[in-house]
């Protein structure tokens, strides 16, 4: 006999026993007070096994839902995320360029400033000790008038590049928006993977540590992310080298 | 050696290219070329005419690193100058650029002082072993 139906028999026996008693008595009132009671009995057990159930739907109904949010998250979410920090490197790179081309631009208009001026002076400190004659007196007006009108108009337009300069910076803002929303794609993501692992726990650990590639590079050193003993600066690297005899 | 020294600046990021090459400029070194990473700079520096190299370490393709190694390892090339420029700053990476034979090593962010220190430096031990 199968062990199901000995607990079957153990759980149910007495009360059959007592059903039959009750009836080959004629009780009515017990007869039906012990089939109460085992109808109950029978509907507590198929409560537990539909609660059971309802818990099952519910955890595969929260895992559908992370999936189909995993699934958003992968094909749709994290390539917009890589198109908005190539968008960032995009905004990143034509400032410098462009803050690049203005300080390009203006470096030689203020060296001809200061060439000039240096010019001029050598002459005026020789007018003011009076030894300046009618000529190159004629010629220093000459010099200061060019001297004057170029000056005017190299300030201005370094005046003009530097503002360039200033709204260059723009991209700060906008690239600053950018990555913070790629920060929170990236948190959602990290939620959503530690629900994954945590849903489908199969309890052995599998999964190999990363290999790091350090003939790759790490990239810059980022504050409060630990990559190991790094130097802090300059000074750092140079006693670190002569260290090393270099 | 002088001012007309010819230098190839290797870095994966144009803005970082420009900023050494005029800071050479500012310094008297007219002459330089510039690399987007190892692989492509590798092949320029075998074809000759280069005497100073100034390389990054993270780029795409062949890193820093590398491009340090096959330049020693190429007998034509094995004595010149590199100079590692670089935000690279683990200690056991500085130590390693060290061993593979890097001739300096400034870490960015830098300043042109620092840059032009080192460079003075590589300049001034090669002028003193000739």
């Amino acid at each position: 006999m199968s062990s199901g139906i000995l607990a079957l028999r153990e759980e149910y026996g007495p009360s059959i026993a007592a059903l039959a008693g009750a009836l080959a008595a004629g009780d009515e009132t017990a007869f039906l007070s012990e089939l109460d009671a085992l109808v109950r009995r029978r509907e507590m057990t198929l409560f537990g096994e539909l609660r059971k159930l309802t818990g099952d739907l519910q955890s595969a109904l929260e895992r559908f839902r992370l999936d189909s949010r995993l699934l958003v998250l992968a094909e749709k979410e994290v390539p917009d995320a890589r198109h908005r920090l190539d968008h960032v490197l995009k905004l990143t790179d034509e400032a410098a360029h462009r803050t690049m081309d203005l300080v390009e631009q203006s470096a030689p208009l203020a060296d001809r400033t200061a060439t000039s001026a240096a010019e001029i002076q050598l002459v005026w400190k020789r007018f003011r000790q009076r030894r300046v004659d009618v000529t190159e007196f004629q010629a220093m007006v000459v010099k200061m008038d060019q001297f004057l009108n170029e000056a005017c108009a190299d300030m201005d337009r370094v005046r003009g590049n530097l503002s360039e300069v200033l709204l260059a910076q723009g991209y700060q803002d906008l690239s600053g928006q950018i990555i913070r929303g790629v920060m929170t794609l990236v948190s959602e993501l990290e939620v959503a993977l530690a629900d994954l692992i945590r849903l489908s726990k199969s309890g052995a650990d599998t999964s190999k540590p990363v290999k790091e590639e350090p003939a790759r590079g790490f990239g810059p050193a980022v504050p409060g992310v630990n990559n190991g003993p790094a130097v802090s600066g300059q000074q750092d690297v140079d006693a670190l080298l002569s260290g090393l005899g270099m | 050696m002088s001012k007309d020294m010819k230098f190839l600046v290797v870095d994966d990021f144009s803005t970082m290219r420009r900023i050494i090459k005029n800071l050479l400029n500012d310094l008297g070194y007219a002459n330089v070329t510039e690399a987007d990473d190892g692989q492509t700079a590798l092949p320029m520096l075998q074809a000759g005419g280069f005497d100073f190299l100034i390389t990054d370490w993270n780029m795409p393709g062949m890193p820093g690193l590398d491009l340090l190694k096959a330049v020693r390892a190429d007998p034509k090339l094995a004595k010149m100058p590199v100079l590692m420029l670089t935000a690279e700053a683990k200690r056991e990476q500085i130590i390693e650029a060290a061993q593979a034979g890097v001739n300096g090593y400034v870490i960015k962010p830098f300043t042109a002082v620092t840059l032009k220190e080192k460079i003075d430096k590589i300049l001034e031990q090669r002028a003193n072993a000739a």
